[in-house]
Formats: structure tokens, C-alpha cells, sequence
């Protein structure tokens, strides 16, 4: 699979899960693997790359983080969209 | 400026002691942010409430930890707190700092935030107080630009931190700042990207006086010692007992395992029972001093009350030699992690989950053997578990003891 197919379906399977569990990378990654069987290595890799551009990123509450999609407020703030 | 009435936090500038309030007031006279800061301080006492909210997703793009997110509910009334986010510098090990260094940090964060400072929060790190959203993304750039990174937060390898080491004292068994220094270059990934079940701390402490408290404040506890004799300089001891130390009130009578004897004349030590507790050596400098092979213990999993209540780190390997590139510490490290990992619950600390699971599984799957040095106390129950494999190497013991005629029930 391309990085980028596998990012759009790593996209869909956070999207799937917002507003009802805070996922983990651990919980992408394993959840990843689960669904497609790739290695949970490249599921890393590409979830970072992800987070690296801002398609991702990490959120942060009561001392646990987890990863989420970022709002547009925060795509501003980082000169990410106009 | 606005000039805020402060009688409430006023009276924490009285008495013998360096007062907060004091530095925050020098601060205030530059700084909108810390001025504000301390008009919100004394409304917080004033009405009994903390105004602050906590957490969410402020931060410094691909970093998922090192900005913590807080905001105030007063921020109409005190703009210049409206946002607060802390940032976390990484420390230098032992922090050693030159005065440039300090200067650097400080003139920074002035441009960019209220000024104040904290130093070091628990973790180790420089804390910087009070930062706004827009700003966070150029505060990373300029300190980067000159050398520094943020620590860490969140579910991640938190910052690790030491005591000074060899650098200014003699009992360090080993290179507290190097080992420092090389897990947190190991470990980058692990403290920036936050993958864990909750924080995992490492402090390293040359000696057992653990003067960075790493057996009650982190969940991996370094600390160093020894495998040979304590040398003692009976000279010395003369000295220390003609200069006036009872020795053996304050030395015999406190050694934890009573291993020192002392007759007025001559002080013993039975090395096979002593444990390294630093007591002896740390108050008679100059008559004990160890020897022999030096490395570290270490203790695993303390932590202050959240999930459970608070826990002391406990012994699972007695004696490791730590010497670059840490190999075999880093192999261990990782296999802990696995375990952690695939039995913790959110937010359970290492510790809970040992606490929970039992330390033969923890042993079994980071492949270090069970040693009496681990006991952590005397068992509790009358009941012994054996699991299937015990059992099976009981029953081929017996069928052989009984073809030998060595059997008796």
C-alpha cells in the first residue's frame, strides 16, 4: 500500500473515533495493523509524517496524551491554512 | 501598567524567606503578563478559587509534549493571563549552566513571555511561566536556534535528570551526567512523541544519598554502588571520636542493617551485611570510603498518588556495570517498556501495573531472574503459587527420584 493511502485510512480510522475514545498512537498503530495487516512500524512512520505536516496532531489532558485531528484554529496558528 | 492592590499575597514577602511574590513583583515592573499574573494571584486568595484551566491542544508542531496548555477563566479582567501556557526547557545534566547560558534563557523569554521562571520544576526541567498560543511556535525556534530543546509531557519519557556525578563529587559510582546525557539522546523519540500509557521517569543518582530522590520520584531509580569493602581509616577515627561525634550513636546505632561495631578504639565493619546505604561514609568523610567494582542499582517504579497511592521504587537488578554506550541498560529499558505497554490501562504508572500483575510476570518477561535482593518484605499470606511449568519439573523430579529409590514423601 502507498504511504499515501495509508495515511488517508489512518486519517478515517481517528476521524471514526472522535468524540468517543481519545486514541493513543499505540491504539492507531495497533488499530492500523488489526485492519490492514501492515507493520506497525510504517503505520508509525506514516502516522508521524502525518503529524509532522499537521494533518495529525498530538493533544494533551489531565497528564495523558493522545493524537487527534486538528481543528482549524489550530491549522491557523501554525500557518498551516489562511 | 495597571498597579493591582495586593494585600493578601503582600504578607508572603514577610519573614526570614526568599518570597515568589517579591521575584514576581520585580517582573511585574516590565512585564504586562507577570503584572497581570500577580493581580490574578491575589484574586485566586481573595475569593478562594483557582481560575485556571488545564491542558488541550497547545503545543509546538510534531512535538506532542514540552508546552503545557493553561489558560485563565479571568482572562477579560487579566488579559495578560487570558493565555499562560508553560513551556519546558531540557535541562543541562546536573544542572551546570554557564551564567551566558542563564542569560540566554532569560533574555529570551523575556521578549517572548512574562519572565518568570521556575527552576527546575520536578521533573528537572527550566520551567518558563506564562506564554501565549501565538508566540509558542518563535520561542521554539529561538531557543533551537541556540542549542536548547523543550523537555517533555504528557504520556512520554519525561526529561530525564541527575545528581551533579563525578563532576563535583567524590562518591559517584558512576557517570551520572554521561549516562544522563545518552539516554536522552537514545531516547528522543520516546520523549517527544508521547506513545506511552502515561509518564515514565528516569533519575540517576551516583550514590544511595540520592540527592535527586530518585527512589520515591521516578519510575526507573539509577543509583549507584559498590561491590567491595568500605576502607577504614582508623587514624580518622580517632579524630572524628577526639572532635567530639558520639560514633556510636550516630553511627553504629543508625546503620540500618548493624553491620559497624566500634569499642572506643577501633571501629568493624561486616561488609556482607551492609547495604550501601551511604550513612556511615556521608557523616565520617574522612575515616570511610568505598572500594571495589563500581556501578548502580536499579530500582523500578515510584510515583506520588494518582491511580494508587504513592509508591518507593523496588530493586530488580542489585548490580549493573554502566559503562558507555549503556548497552545492556538500553536492551532492558525497551523489554520494560514492552511490558508496560502491553498491560497498562491509561494513566497507570509502571509501578500500579507491577503492583497489579506481580513482579514474577515483570521478571519473566524482562528476563531477569528472581534474586534476594528483590524481596521487597516479608510475605504476607501462607499460600504459594506454582504455575504449569513448576509443576511439571516437580513430577519429572519425582519419577526420577522415584527410579533411583532417592523418593521420599
Amino acid at each position: 500500500m502507498e504511504t499515501a493511502e495509508l495515511q488517508d485510512k489512518i486519517f478515517a480510522f481517528v476521524q471514526a473515533a472522535q468524540g468517543k475514545k481519545k486514541l493513543k498512537e499505540k491504539d492507531i498503530i495497533n488499530g492500523m495493523n488489526a485492519e490492514t495487516g501492515i507493520d506497525k512500524d510504517v503505520v508509525k512512520k506514516a502516522m508521524r509524517g502525518m503529524i509532522d505536516v499537521g494533518r495529525l496532531m498530538y493533544s494533551y489532558g489531565g497528564g495523558a496524551s493522545s493524537v487527534e485531528i486538528p481543528s482549524e484554529e489550530y491549522l491557523r496558528e501554525k500557518g498551516l491554512i489562511k | 501598567m495597571k498597579k493591582y492592590n495586593t494585600p493578601l499575597i503582600d504578607d508572603l514577602e514577610k519573614g526570614p524567606w526568599p518570597s515568589f511574590v517579591t521575584e514576581m513583583k520585580k517582573a511585574a515592573k516590565n512585564n504586562e503578563m507577570a503584572n497581570d499574573a500577580l493581580g490574578h494571584l491575589e484574586k485566586c486568595y481573595s475569593t478562594k478559587v483557582g481560575y485556571w484551566k488545564h491542558g488541550g491542544i497547545v503545543g509546538v508542531l510534531g512535538y506532542g509534549g514540552g508546552v503545557i496548555g493553561r489558560y485563565s477563566e479571568l482572562g477579560e479582567e487579566f488579559p495578560g493571563v487570558a493565555h499562560f501556557h508553560t513551556v519546558r526547557l531540557n535541562q543541562p545534566s546536573g544542572f551546570f549552566y554557564t551564567s551566558k547560558a542563564l542569560k540566554e534563557i532569560c533574555d529570551i523569554w523575556d521578549k517572548y513571555g512574562s519572565g518568570l521562571t521556575n527552576m527546575h520544576g520536578s521533573t528537572g526541567d527550566v520551567v518558563l511561566l506564562g506564554c501565549r498560543t501565538e508566540s509558542l511556535e518563535a520561542v521554539f525556534a529561538e531557543y533551537s536556534s541556540r542549542g536548547w530543546d523543550l523537555g517533555s509531557s504528557g504520556s512520554a519519557l519525561r526529561t530525564p535528570s541527575c545528581c551533579v556525578g563525578p563532576a563535583r563529587c567524590e562518591w559517584a559510582n558512576y557517570d551520572t551526567l554521561g549516562l544522563n546525557y545518552a539516554l536522552t539522546q537514545e531516547f528522543q523519540d520516546e520523549m517527544h512523541r508521547p506513545s506511552f500509557s502515561y509518564k515514565f521517569k528516569f533519575k540517576l543518582s551516583g550514590c544511595a544519598c540520592d540527592c535527586v530522590a530518585s527512589l520515591a520520584r521516578s519510575d526507573m531509580s539509577i543509583i549507584g554502588t559498590w561491590k567491595g569493602n568500605i576502607v577504614i581509616d582508623q587514624a580518622e577515627v580517632k579524630n572524628y571520636a577526639k572532635n567530639g561525634m558520639d560514633i556510636n550513636a550516630e553511627i553504629v546505632n543508625m546503620c540500618p542493617t548493624q553491620c559497624i561495631s566500634y569499642d572506643g578504639k577501633e571501629m568493624k565493619i561486616d561488609n556482607a551485611e551492609c547495604n550501601r546505604c551511604m550513612h556511615c561514609i556521608a557523616k565520617m568523610t574522612k575515616a570511610l570510603k568505598p572500594s571495589g567494582e563500581k556501578g548502580a542499582t536499579i530500582c523500578i517504579g515510584s510515583k506520588a498518588p494518582i491511580v494508587v497511592g504513592s509508591l518507593l521504587s523496588w530493586v530488580i537488578v542489585p548490580f549493573i556495570k554502566l559503562e558507555p554506550p549503556y548497552t545492556e541498560l538500553k536492551d532492558l529499558i525497551r523489554k520494560i517498556w514492552d511490558w508496560w505497554d502491553e498491560n497498562a490501562k491509561p494513566r497507570e504508572r509502571i509501578g500500579e501495573v507491577i503492583e497489579m500483575k506481580g513482579m514474577r510476570s515483570f521478571l519473566e518477561y524482562i528476563g531477569v531472574p528472581p534474586m534476594p535482593q528483590q524481596i521487597k518484605e516479608p510475605r504476607k499470606d501462607p499460600f504459594m503459587f506454582y504455575t504449569e511449568d513448576d509443576i511439571a519439573s516437580f513430577k519429572t523430579k519425582e519419577a526420577e527420584e522415584k527410579k533411583t529409590g532417592k523418593y521420599k514423601f
